[in-house]
This record gives C-alpha cells, sequence and structure tokens, in this order.
C-alpha cells in the first residue's frame, strides 16, 4: 500500500518550519527520518494533508559532548548514535538501545527525535532516556522550553509536545563516577517489536555500594514506564544476589503489559522480570569497572 | 501534489516532477525506469528495495521521494562498470548467493554499504548487518558465504591497484 | 531464460517490472471480517458484474473435488477476513488505491469459526453443507492388539503459515484480438490457463499464459486465485492491461497458506520398541472453501503416516473442516512435514516411555524390505538407509548430556503424472520449454547439464526459454520436488528422440548434425510412480532463560538419488532447512478469537532472519533411481525432516514436551 495525497512542505529553518506549523495547526505533522511515520501512511491508518518534513533543517544533526553532558540533535540518526564512540562510552545504555532498534538499515534513516516524539511504548530510547534524566528542548516560534524526560511521554502516541513545538535536542547530564547504564530487550526477531525492554541507571557510591538507581521499561503499558520503589531496595546494597528478586519484582509490580500477539501478561511479567534481574547485573558489572 | 527534485543516481544527474506521495521505490522504478530495486512487503521488513542514500543503505520504500531531494543514490545498476562486475556481484555468482533472485538487489546493496564500513566482517558482523534483509530461498548462509568472499576479492582488487600503483 | 547474471545486476523482468501502455492498476477491496452477511455493495467492480465460480486448483487437484466452490467476488456472504469483495482500478497503483475510498459495503459481522475444535462443535458455515465436514476419508483398517505392552496417546498441532516468498502473487492480462495473454508469476502456466478458461468461460485457443521470472514461490503459486480471474475479467471488460501486484497484507491475509494440520494420534507397541499399530484422526483446517490441498491432504496425510516404518496395523480416519479462514493452499511439503511430525513425535515419546533410544526404535521399525502399509502406500527397505544417516550424521557420536534430536523421513514427491517439455533446434542453438517454471531452483542449470551430456554439445549453446501455453501445449508444474526429476526426465526422452530421427535419417548421430540441424520436439512424458526417497536430519539446540530457542547445528543426510547440480542440491537444503526452523520455531498466520487477523506483516508472521541461523552441515547419498539422470526428489526433504528433529532438540534442552509448532517461548518458560 501507499500513502494518500498530501501537500508536502520541506522547510530550510526552523523558523520557515514554525510558521507553516502555525498556518496549518491540526492538518499537519512533522515528518523527521519517516521510519515509524511513512509505514503508517503507507499502511493509510494514518493521513495528514500537511506533511512538514524538518530534513532539510541544518543544526539538529550535531552530537555535542562536553563537561556537562551530551547534547544531541533531534536529527541524528540511530546509527550515527550508535557508532558515536563516546556515547557508548559515557551512555552506554543508549548505544545498547540504538544497535538493537528495527534493524541497520531503519537505523540509518531513523533520528533519535523521530523515535523519542512518536510516543510508541515499543519505542527503545524513551526508557533509556527516562533512567539517564535526559531534559528535552522543544523549541517554537519565538521561544524554547524544556521538559523532563520522565514526565514527556502522555500516553500511546501522546507527548507532550504541544503543536506549534519542534523537539530540537536532548541534552543528557555527565554522569557521575562510577555511573553507568545498561539496556537489554527481548524480541524475536530484528524487524519485530520488542516483548519488553528495560533499561537500567546505576550510580555507585566510593565504597561500591549502590548510591541511586533508575529503571525504565519499554513495551510495558500504554506508555514507557518507570520501576518505582528501586531506592529503598538498593540503596548501600553492594551485593547483586542480595536484590536481584526484589528488583526483578518491583519491575514487575510497576509493568502494566497487555495480552497480544507477541505473548500474554504472565509470559511478558516474566519475560520482565528476567530482564530486570539480567540488566541489573549488566549496569552494575559496568558500574564497578568505573 | 507535484514537485520538481533532482537527485544524482548512479553518478547521473535527474531533475524529476514527482507526486510528493511517491515513495522514493516507485520514483526509482516507475521514473528513473531503474526495475533492479524490488518491493517486497509493506511494512519495512524485507529490504529487496535497498539503496544506497548519500552513502548509507536505506529501505527506498520507507522514504518518500521528496525526502531525496538534493541527494545522491547508487542502486543496483549502479555498481557495475560497463559490463564489468563489481566485486561484490561476482562473489554472489561463484558463491551462488541467491536462488530466485527476488532479493538479490537488496542484499548487494547492503553488502555494499557493509563493506564500505568493515573491509573484514566477521560472519556475526555479517548476520547483524543483514538482519533487516529477509531471503525465504537460501537459508542465509550462501549470502554470508558471499559476502565473505565479497570482502576477500575487493581486497584482492585493492592489492592489485596498489600493486600497480607502485 | 534470466539466470545468475541478471539476479546480481537487478536485470530479472519480474512481473511488476512489465509495464504496457493504457495499463490500469488493480486494488482488491476485500472484506476485513472473518464471516460477514453482505446487505449491500456499492462501487467498484463487484458479484453484480462478475459472478463465476473457481475452476481448476493446480497442485492437489484430484478432479472429485466436492467442497463449496469459491466465488471470484464474495456474494451474500464474505466467508473470511481477505475475501475478495470489489476491484478499483487506476493509472497508477496510487490512483488505484484512492479509488477504494469510493466503495461501500454494508457488512452484518457474524460469529466466526476460526478453529478446528469450533468447526466440528459448531452448525455449518454454509448452507448447503449439513456439518462444517468437507471431505472425510478412512484409511487403513480398524484394528485392535491384544497383546499390546504399551499404548500412547497425543495430539499435535501445527498452525497455519504462509509461504512468504519475498515477491507475492502477480500477474499482467491483456486483452487483444480476442484472446487474453496473461504473463504470471507461477508455478504452472497450464493450471492457470486451465482456471481462467473455467471462470472466464474461454475456450482454450483464446487464453494464452506466460511464465516470466518469479521471486519464489513454495507452492503459493501452483494454482488458480479469484484476483487471476478478475483481473483477466476486467482487461476483457475495459479493453486494458491489467496489472494487479499483491501486497504483502493481502498475502498475510488472502493467499493460500499451508500447514493448519491437527493429529491426534495413538500407537501400540512392545516393550522392545516394535510398534504394532497406529490409529489416528487427522484434522485439517480447510478454510472457506475446497478444492485443491484443502480436500486433498488429509487422505495424503493419512496415506504417508507411517513414514519409511513397516507397520502392520493402521487405521487413520481423515478429515478436511471449513472453517472462515482462506483456504488452505501447499506449502513447501504439502501434507508430507504433518505426517512425519506424527509419526516422529509418537516415536521420540515411545522412547521416553520405554527408556530405549529415539534412534534405536527407528531402527527397530524400519523396513527390511519393501513394505506395503494397510494404507496402500508401498515402500523400499529402508533399515539400511537409516543405518547410513545414523553414522553420517554423527547421532552415535553425542555423549551425555549432549543429546541431539534426530529424524527419519520417506518423501513422496509428485513425480506423477510427468512433466510436458519440448526442445528446438535450430540455427546452431538448442532451446527448452518447460511446463513447470523455475522460481529459485535453478532448472536451467540441470537442462544444461543433462542435455549437454545427451546431445556432446557445449552448454553454453543451451537455454531454457520463458514457457508459454502457446509454445507449450501441454504440462504440469514446478511443486512436489518433481522438476528435476520428471522435468529432466521429458527433456532426456526428447534428446533422445531426436538422436534417434538424426540416427534414422543420417545414419548416425554427430553433435555437428544436430546443430546444422532444424528439429522440434515435443511431448507430455508421462510417469505414473511415487519414486519414494528416504532422508535423515539431525539438530541441536539450546534453550534461554527467555524461552528462546537457539539452534546450533542443522545437519542433513538424503538419498538425492543423484546430485545434478551440486550447487543447487545445497543450496535447496539449506533453505528448505531454514524453513523447516521457521516453521517449528517462529511462523504462523494467527488471528484473535473475533477472526482479526494478528499478523499483518512478515515479520509478524516469522519469517526467521540471518541471525537465526545455525550452522548447517549438508551430505547426502546417491543411490541413483530408475530415472535416466539418477536423480530422485529433493525440495521438499528439509521441511519435512528438520521439524521434527528440532522439536526433539527443544524437547531434550527444555524438558517440555513438544506437540505444537511454532513452539512459543511463553510456553518453554511457563
Amino acid at each position: 500500500m501507499n500513502p494518500r495525497e498530501f501537500e508536502y512542505h520541506a522547510p530550510h529553518s526552523l523558523d520557515e518550519a514554525f510558521s507553516l506549523l502555525g498556518k496549518y495547526g491540526d492538518e499537519s505533522k512533522i515528518l523527521a527520518g519517516g521510519q515509524s511515520l511513512i509505514p503508517l501512511m503507507k499502511s493509510r491508518i494514518f493521513s495528514m494533508p500537511h506533511i512538514i518534513d524538518i530534513g532539510k533543517i541544518e543544526g539538529l544533526r550535531n552530537i555535542e559532548i562536553n563537561k556537562s553532558g551530551a547534547r544531541i540533535g533531534s536529527l541524528v540518526t540511530i546509527s550515527d548514535l550508535e557508532s558515536e564512540r563516546e556515547i557508548a562510552e559515557l551512555f552506554p545504555a543508549i548505544h545498547d538501545a540504538a544497535s538493537q532498534i528495527a534493524d541497520p538499515l531503519i537505523r540509518n534513516a531513523g533520528t533519535i527525535g523521530g523515535n523519542i516524539a512518536h510516543g510508541d511504548p515499543g519505542n527503545d530510547l524513551p526508557a533509556v532516556l527516562v533512567t539517564l534524566g535526559a531534559v528535552f528542548v522543544l523549541r517554537r516560534s519565538g521561544g524554547e522550553r524544556t521538559a523532563d524526560a520522565s514526565k514527556f511521554f502522555i500516553d500511546t502516541l501522546e507527548t507532550d509536545v504541544h503543536h506549534g513545538e519542534i523537539l530540537t535536542e536532548i541534552v543528557i547530564p555527565r554522569p557521575g563516577k562510577k555511573t553507568a547504564s545498561a539496556y537489554l530487550k527481548a524480541k524475536k526477531s530484528a524487524g519485530d517489536f520488542s516483548i519488553a525492554g528495560i533499561s537500567t541507571c546505576i550510580s555507585m557510591e566510593k565504597d561500591g555500594s549502590i548510591g541511586s538507581i533508575r529503571m525504565a521499561l519499554t513495551s510495558s503499558g500504554p506508555k514507557v514506564i518507570e520501576v518505582t520503589g528501586l531506592e529503598e531496595i538498593c540503596k548501600g546494597k553492594k551485593d547483586y544476589n542480595s536484590i536481584a528478586e526484589k528488583v526483578s519484582v518491583a519491575a514487575v509490580s510497576s509493568a502494566k503489559p497487555s495480552d497480544d500477539f507477541y505473548g500474554t501478561v504472565q509470559y511478558k511479567k516474566k519475560v520482565i522480570g528476567i530482564l530486570a534481574k539480567d540488566c541489573l547485573k549488566l549496569a552494575m558489572e559496568r558500574a564497578e569497572k568505573r | 501534489m507535484e514537485r520538481k527534485v533532482n537527485f544524482n543516481i548512479n553518478g547521473k544527474k535527474v531533475d524529476l516532477n514527482i507526486d510528493s506521495r511517491e515513495l522514493l521505490v516507485d520514483v526509482i522504478r516507475d521514473h528513473i525506469t531503474l526495475k533492479g530495486t524490488r518491493i517486497g512487503c509493506d511494512t519495512s521488513n524485507c529490504g529487496a528495495c535497498t539503496v544506497i542514500v548519500n552513502g548509507k543503505a536505506v529501505k527506498s520504500c520507507t522514504m518518500l521521494g521528496v525526502q531525496a531531494d538534493g541527494k545522491e543514490i547508487i542502486t543496483i545498476e549502479g555498481i557495475t562498470q560497463g559490463e564489468e562486475l563489481h566485486p561484490i556481484q561476482k562473489a554472489f555468482m561463484e558463491r551462488h548467493g541467491m536462488q530466485c533472485g527476488y532479493c538479490t538487489s537488496g542484499m548487494i546493496m547492503t553488502a555494499y554499504w557493509l563493506l564500505s564500513n568493515r573491509k573484514n566482517p566477521s560472519d556475526e558482523e555479517i548476520k547483524r548487518y543483514f538482519s533487516g534483509n529477509l531471503c525465504r530461498c537460501t537459508g542465509y548462509q550462501d549470502i554470508i558465504d558471499s559476502v565473505r568472499h565479497a570482502s576477500e576479492l575487493m581486497h584482492s582488487e585493492e592489492e592489485k591497484i596498489v600493486v600497480e600503483q607502485r | 531464460m534470466r539466470s545468475e547474471k541478471e539476479m546480481v545486476t537487478g536485470r530479472m523482468q519480474y512481473i511488476d517490472d512489465i509495464v504496457m501502455d493504457g495499463m490500469l492498476h488493480m486494488t482488491v477491496v476485500r472484506s476485513p471480517y472473518s464471516f460477514a452477511k453482505i446487505n449491500a455493495i456499492r462501487g467498484g467492480l463487484n458479484h453484480t458484474d462478475f459472478n463465476s465460480e473457481m475452476k481448476s486448483f493446480g497442485e492437489g487437484e484430484t478432479g472429485e473435488e466436492t467442497g463449496p466452490g469459491e466465488t471470484m467476488f464474495a456474494g451474500s456472504h464474505a466467508f473470511y477476513a481477505g475475501q475478495p469483495v470489489a476491484a478499483v482500478f487506476g493509472k497508477t497503483k496510487y490512483e488505484s488505491e484512492d479509488n477504494a475510498d469510493s466503495v461501500e459495503v454494508d457488512y452484518e459481522p457474524l460469529k466466526p469459526i476460526m478453529n478446528l475444535n469450533d468447526s466440528l462443535k459448531l452448525g455449518p458455515v454454509h448452507g448447503s453443507m449439513k456439518s462444517n465436514v468437507l471431505k472425510r476419508t478412512l484409511l487403513g483398517k480398524e484394528f485392535s492388539i491384544a497383546d499390546s505392552h504399551i499404548d500412547l496417546s497425543d495430539s499435535f498441532m501445527m498452525e497455519r503459515i504462509a509461504t512468504n516468498p519475498i515477491e507475492g502473487r502477480g500477474l499482467v492480462c491483456h486483452y487483444d484480438d480476442n484472446k487474453l495473454n496473461v504473463w504470471i508469476s507461477g508455478q504452472s502456466m497450464h493450471s492457470i490457463k486451465s482456471g481462467l478458461c473455467g471462470t472466464l468461460n474461454l475456450p482454450p485457443d483464446r487464453v494464452r499464459v506466460f511464465h516470466v521470472d518469479t521471486g519464489g514461490a513454495f507452492g503459493l503459486k501452483g494454482g488458480m486465485y479469484p484476483e487471476y480471474a478478475i483481473a483477466g475479467f476486467a482487461s476483457m471488460k475495459y479493453g486494458k492491461p491489467v496489472k494487479w501486484i499483491e501486497t504483502r497484507r493481502e498475502h498475510l491475509m488472502a493467499s493460500k497458506p499451508g500447514r493448519g494440520v491437527r493429529g491426534d494420534i495413538t500407537i501400540s507397541a512392545r516393550k522392545d520398541g516394535k510398534i504394532l499399530g497406529l490409529k489416528g484422526k487427522v484434522l485439517v483446517d480447510a478454510g472457506a472453501f475446497g478444492g485443491s490441498i484443502a480436500e486433498f491432504s488429509p487422505r495424503f496425510i493419512g496415506y504417508q503416516i507411517t513414514g519409511p516404518y513397516a507397520i502392520g496395523n493402521v487405521y487413520v480416519d481423515a478429515q478436511a473442516l471449513v472453517t472462515n479462514k482462506p483456504p488452505q493452499g501447499p506449502y513447501r511439503g504439502a501434507g508430507r512435514p504433518e505426517a512425519s511430525f506424527l509419526m516422529e513425535r509418537m516415536i521420540d515419546r515411545l522412547a521416553d516411555e520405554t527408556g530405549l533410544d529415539p534412534v534405536d526404535i527407528r531402527l527397530t521399525n524400519a523396513a527390511t524390505e519393501p513394505f506395503k502399509t494397510p494404507t496402500g502406500m508401498t515402500i523400499p527397505e529402508s533399515r539400511s538407509f537409516l543405518q547410513d544417516a545414523i553414522r553420517e550424521l554423527g547421532y552415535r557420536n553425542f555423549r551425555k548430556p549432549e543429546r541431539p534430536g534426530f529424524s527419519f523421513f520417506a518423501l513422496l514427491p509428485a513425480s506423477s503424472p510427468g512433466e510436458g517439455a519440448r526442445i528446438r533446434c535450430s540455427e546452431g542453438k538448442v532451446k527448452v520449454w518447460l511446463g513447470g517454471n523455475t522460481h529459485g531452483q535453478g532448472h536451467e542449470f540441470f537442462v544444461k547439464s543433462l542435455l549437454s551430456t545427451e546431445f556432446r554439445i557445449d552448454p553454453g549453446l543451451i537455454t531454457l526459454e520463458y514457457a508459454d501455453t502457446d509454445m507449450l501445449e501441454k504440462g504440469e508444474g514446478s511443486w512436489g520436488s518433481r522438476s528435476a526429476m520428471v522435468g529432466g526426465n521429458a527433456i532426456i526422452e526428447l534428446a533422445r528422440r531426436i538422436i534417434k530421427r538424426i540416427e534414422k535419417e543420417e545414419g548416425h548421430y554427430a553433435p555437428e548434425i544436430l546443430l546444422d540441424g532444424e528439429y522440434d520436439e515435443q511431448d507430455f512424458v508421462s510417469y505414473k510412480k511415487t519414486l519414494i526417497s528416504y532422508g535423515a536430519n539431525l539438530v541441536t539446540a539450546d534453550v534461554d532463560t527467555y524461552g528462546n530457542v537457539h539452534v546450533k547445528e542443522c545437519r542433513s543426510y538424503y538419498d538425492v538419488g543423484r546430485a545434478l547440480v551440486p550447487h543447487m542440491v545445497r543450496g535447496q537444503i539449506i533453505g528448505g532447512c531454514m524453513q523447516g526452523i521457521g516453521q517449528t520455531l517462529y511462523e504462523e498466520i494467527s488471528y484473535s478469537e473475533d477472526g482479526t487477523l494478528l499478523t499483518g506483516s512478515i515479520s509478524d508472521a516469522g519469517l526467521p532472519t540471518a541471525e537465526k541461523i545455525p550452522e548447517f552441515t549438508v551430505k547426502y547419498a546417491e543411490n541413483p533411481s530408475e530415472f535416466p539422470h539418477g536423480a530422485k526428489g529433493l525440495g521438499e526433504s528439509p521441511t519435512i525432516g528438520v521439524p521434527t528433529a528440532l522439536a526433539r532438540a527443544i524437547e531434550l534442552a527444555s524438558g517440555k514436551r513438544i506437540r505444537n509448532t511454532p513452539v512459543r517461548p511463553d510456553y518453554l518458560i511457563g
């Protein structure tokens, strides 16, 4: 199948894009890499009279890493994210996730901004960015604001991007010493949606005990879900074996998966429980090495 | 809605009027009439439509023609020099990396991208790079063997060029 | 005929590459409901314009089809989700898809029958039937065994799977000068021709079907479909060429899928592993209409259920049941993998029950001399091949706790009734046409190899041509592991006739005489027997904590008679092994209870990716067949042998009894 008719706009600047968004309002949709949107347009499940392609706007493809962390332009492709060494070094969970998104060809065209702004609970980067404490820069005509990743996702395909705004940058704070992250996911095949995915970010104290921990889940509810109650379980603990089971239970009780073709609720919860343990272990091992 | 675009495709400049909604694969097949790029699925899974856009392999069924405006595109037809086959094409013939041939253009274009990034990919790397290209006939083994063989052929060609230059 | 060089340069000409002046693109509007009453249809070409019933079924056709026939468009009811309801047209595919919005259909959804239990329990889908039993065959004889030590019963299910070639179905019809010309991606031009003649009510001389390059088929493209007749009808009605190219979603919802078979099996055996009898009920999910494999396969499965084993008592109740799904079709193996799965799973079960090695049980039951089964199948001696296979596959080299799955099977190829071919020598070149279309099996290789030997000429002088129904009057098709066997046999027979003619005319044969002369020979070369051959597989696998199966090794040992083209033999075996792995681990066509298709993408339907491949080992025996070329059937062997061996490997790795395919991760860790 192929897309319905639409009018295509390719602004060369953000200001041009804002004015198009202002002009066409609810009748317009932003196209970035298109790897989520174009399949929907092809199936004719989704159509929109005006498509605003932001791909020709300069300045949204930079990865800048400095003392305070990383600033990633929203049009940076998943494969650029995957191959950027400093990203893998500072934020291994981003690298883990990027290298598991869809397949290598999709990653060459898909963008970090699209992966976030599409609002699909099956997309991998939202969970990662929530655990890394990322902030999203949303620009609009004559201004900008920031939104915390943890508050950005509202419901399936619904985010905190207001009409007239464009997600331009993802800002991730530089992790402290002995801090590491990891992302794991369970899926049938490369192109498949995940059964579940989990991101973990852990900071260790000098004595090797856990200082802080965040975990968030992919494909486990209508939006990305942050696991609650982890600090109580993990704070001050050094031994993986003493917390693994409790962390696993916490992840499972935070999850709200539904029955579908990819598995029953019971199965998905089991998978989430195992993923939580495996991801905790990986993140702890990485943090200890830092 | 008609729109004017220009590409560089296989080293040639083309100016076209296309419908904004036309997928890049249809622009390549129907406007530029290069039929070697195939359509295999609706859902961006199979990779039969793989082409190189600005140096990277992408699925041309998941890109609008208008998105490729101003870009450089290479298709299966663009890697042959006259009648001289590209080493990857030779390798696929020598290792029989195809049966029905329908996925082959996409497989070769992914190989073209992979081998421009990695000179000596391991079998595991090849498998990962090809996870977005589906083949129903071969069970992939002969394709993986072909890609490995292609990397060897490309090495020996490079060596030949170095020797000639000396 | 194009070959490998055209494949690597993108110069193959598949059906979607054909463009004609004034060509219309067809889009089919389909029922979204698995079962619905249709109160009204407005717009498009629909059943009020064209209301013909399915004729000619292609592969598996017996001439005794009884079931309610499928009309080309749904009329008063839609019987499966995806059934054509109307067709619209446009100058481009985009325009034609837009025009689909102009069709309005008033549906009244009904409760569909989506599984075999409901089909048996609930009232008939079709008002013309008394129950949902489309066809029932009893095979063998009822028996009772007094001295049986062990009676084991179990039930197995192989879910439906899509054939999923990377190129879907497609055709171009052009009605010109009172003749319907049809170019089609296909396995059998003659079955399509008779289907079109029947549905469009045209005499044979007014339909010509052309084979084109075909991007895989695996059973999909061997027979007639409503869309073909609709495109033909439209071309006649509008006087323009009409192209229809199936989308993947259409493929998954409306083409004929394979498998969909349940078996309830009981075996009676002695403690030493000797099986004394087998009773079975085989239920086939035939889908909404009869015809083709849907009616044929229950009997075919029952007939060969005991495979390579000499089992003295067999009784099978084989039934095809109507459901609200697209009609079942052949998928690589088409009944053979189902039969073998039922038998081999019971043998592994018997091994666990008796504590014997499953391979020793197979040896105990293998035929030590030609054996006629109670279902009427005569198998050659099989024990010596099994002994060779155990050795060649290295089964006894495994030491506990490492234990591989092992399978042993008989391949019953569709060698009967033979194949049509034509050879024309002219201007120093030899051109060949075959009844069955190559779609990945490399027919051109065996044609060149066999004829260069027969004629003693350079293979470069021989070409396999695109066949059409005017160039070749009679032909069968490419399916059922048959082409190299009976296609090869046909061209050798024709070549020898030409040589005899030359000998008669010139006193002797010499290649130069052939190449200087003009010769043209065509015939349908009959072969009415089923040439059975044997094969075995060995598979090892791990199961991880998530319930994912990782296949480590997949070894094959098949009797190919003679490997005419060794690289194709290897390619066919590895490709088929991967399909066997796909069926066992990932592939299915799945619906919700209310009849909504859940597997809407090729990825959901479970086509394996490159990351999933194990280490393959390919070995084969060459015990020549009675054909002059010595070859036996091959293409379907891996899809028979691999699921059974892999199921056992998973059973050993997980400790869970494997009864169904695909084996779901949630079952393994549940």
